[in-house]
């Protein structure tokens, strides 16, 4: 080692750990910009749209069809409850009130595929963004959505811009694949006459 | 006791009777004051005269301990703020404003753990380990003035004290190591005997220079030649000064064991080094001693290079400084500087975490080519071009620049 290199090193030693303390520095300073820790409880990531967590049921709506606890795969949606004045299960579906003493869902069964929100006649029942599914016990998982308050007013305000949302996305792409099809269909169309010609020829 | 007693001097009493609360600096004397409160209310002080040596002892004694509590809870915290600053985190915010109590929740939880020793270990040295580690810490901070005469004592040979009883922390970790009877404690232990003893030399030179400046080995000494504007502190007093300041705070990081040099605890490689075996209480005493050691070493800083309580400013400093000056604007002068003090030395502080999360760990072959390849030839040619320029220039302050221009330091 040269007497040279010797301080050359020092040198570049001295400047490197300026250069990394000064990025350190500059993190520390700015700390709360910088910080992306999300403090759990009390504050919460962005939720996309589609998210599908535990069912938001909008009560008031609901038929009483069974229709999302028929068209559901693994069974999980166990409802009762009286339609008409009489209180005896008769009649059509829809516009008549119906009283629900019992809509509850397993949350241990359940796999959110989203298939309940399809058939559904007044489109009363939605996957929330709510994904809390934390329990001591397993019967604690059986959520009754008549009582169990799982979402608050804020956050009706947020389902219902996520169902917005949600109708906007599927038009859109509803749009999309039909405008991709009428394009192939043109494409097609704008290509078949182009063999013609050659067909044509001999 | 009997050695106490003969040590007092007859008539202490009445010289802290005579001498003032206060001394020349604005610094308080705990007997004087003891004294004069007693005279005050019309007491006599009902014991002799060593029976008050000895409680004012205790007093210091708890006072310096309490200090070392506070300031590791508070450091504690400051760590992990600084670490997770630093990287993106938030770190504690659950208990108190920020999570400035969970060092007391942590500290709470050790109290309670259980007290493991290791069926194979030794134990009257495993005992023994924290117990050594801790006071070689603590009887460091007998000469380190807290404030303007506020010392346990101001005795003459205070660096020197300081150096010579820094290694008996060594002597603790040593036994810490052995007795654990763990192959990672062993290594430990002995990447912590080679660095503590190879980096002494770089500190130990460090202050011979600055006791050259200074003239004396009190702490007190030195930094009331500081006194002035700030210029005159010693880390401006020639470039051979500045440099053995850095040097002296490297240097001071391998001293306890702090980060890019804490080998002797490398986590990713050695478990947790000496203390693996540790647990509970025990642990709890060599945290605080870490942290201690980091107060004490950035206090040494502020004292030899810094300043010490002199905020650079004479305006400033002169407060409580007059002869005639009233009672509470002593107090207000006093409480001033040590606040000065405790704010640098803190930085130092910071400056020590800053660094620990920046830097990578050096390995133990590197850590021994910066210690007697790098600092110590520097520091070498440091204190003798530090010494002629003393010689040459006569002690200007500001590299003598203002003595040139009749400023004077």
């Amino acid at each position: 080692m040269t007497v040279g290199q010797y301080f050359s090193d020092i040198i570049k030693v001295a400047r490197s750990i300026a250069i990394g303390m000064g990025i350190t520095l500059r993190y520390f300073i700015h700390w709360k910009k910088n910080t992306i820790t999300i403090q759990y409880p009390r504050e919460r990531d962005h939720i996309p749209p589609r998210h599908r967590g535990i069912h938001y049921l909008e009560t008031e709506k609901c038929v009483l069809c069974w229709k999302c606890s028929d068209i559901c795969p693994v069974d999980c949606i166990y409802i009762e409850g009286t339609r008409g004045a009489d209180g005896v299960l008769k009649g059509g579906y829809r516009g008549q009130k119906a009283t629900l003493s019992k809509f509850t869902i397993d949350y241990t069964v359940c796999i959110f595929c989203g298939l309940c929100e399809e058939p559904c006649p007044p489109k009363c029942i939605f996957l929330g963004p709510e994904y809390d599914y934390n329990a001591t016990d397993r019967t604690m998982m059986e959520k009754n959505l008549l009582t169990d308050e799982v979402y608050t007013e804020e956050d009706d305000k947020f389902v219902e811009w996520a169902r917005d949302e949600n109708e906007r996305l599927v038009a859109e792409k509803k749009k999309a694949a039909e405008e991709e099809k009428a394009k192939a269909a043109a494409a097609k169309a704008a290509a078949a006459p182009g063999p013609k010609p050659s067909e044509a020829a001999p | 006791m009997t050695l106490l007693a003969q040590a007092v001097p007859p008539g202490a009493a009445d010289l802290a009777r005579a001498r003032g609360t206060h001394d020349v600096q604005g610094g308080l004397h705990l007997e004087s004051w003891i004294y004069q409160g007693l005279d005050a209310l019309g007491l006599e002080f009902p014991f002799e005269e060593w029976v008050l040596v000895a409680v004012t002892l205790l007093v210091v004694c708890g006072l310096v301990f309490g200090f070392i509590n506070l300031f590791a809870l508070f450091a504690v915290w400051l760590e992990r703020k600084v670490s997770a600053h630093m990287q993106c985190r938030l770190g504690p915010m659950e208990v108190g404003p920020h999570g400035l109590l969970q060092t007391l929740a942590d500290g709470i939880k050790l109290t309670v753990k259980e007290d493991i020793i290791p069926r194979v270990a030794d134990k009257p040295l495993f005992i023994l380990a924290p117990v050594i580690v801790f006071t070689g810490i603590l009887i460091r901070f007998v000469p380190l003035p807290f404030g303007p005469g506020l010392v346990a004592s101001d005795m003459d040979l205070g660096l020197f004290f300081v150096a010579a009883v820094g290694s008996v922390e060594v002597i603790g970790v040593i036994m810490a190591g052995w007795a654990s009877n763990n192959k990672w404690s062993l290594f430990g232990t002995i990447r912590t005997a080679t660095q503590m003893v190879s980096y002494e030399i770089p500190i130990g030179i460090a202050f011979v220079a600055v006791i050259v400046c200074a003239g004396s080995f009190s702490l007190m000494e030195i930094v009331n030649a500081q006194q002035g504007w700030f210029w005159s502190w010693f880390v401006y007093r020639n470039p051979f000064l500045t440099i053995l300041s850095i040097i002296y705070l490297i240097a001071s990081l391998a001293e306890c064991k702090r980060a890019p040099f804490d080998l002797p605890e490398a986590e990713s490689e050695l478990v947790s080094g000496f203390h693996t075996e540790y647990a509970g209480m025990r642990f709890a005493f060599f945290f605080l001693a870490e942290y201690a050691a980091m107060y004490l070493v950035s206090a040494v800083a502020v004292v030899l290079f810094f300043g010490g309580w002199w905020s650079g400013i004479p305006a400033i400093d002169g407060i409580g400084l007059a002869p005639d000056d009233s009672a509470l604007t002593v107090t207000v002068g006093f409480l001033m500087k040590a606040g000065i003090f405790m704010t640098k030395a803190i930085f130092f502080v910071f400056v020590q975490m800053w660094v620990r999360w920046t830097l990578p760990r050096v390995r133990l072959d590197q850590m021994m080519h910066i210690c007697w390849k790098v600092l110590l030839p520097i520091s070498l040619v440091c204190l003798v071009g530090s010494t002629l320029w003393e010689l040459m220039t006569g002690g200007g302050a500001f590299f003598g620049i203002p003595t040139l221009f009749g400023f004077g330091g």
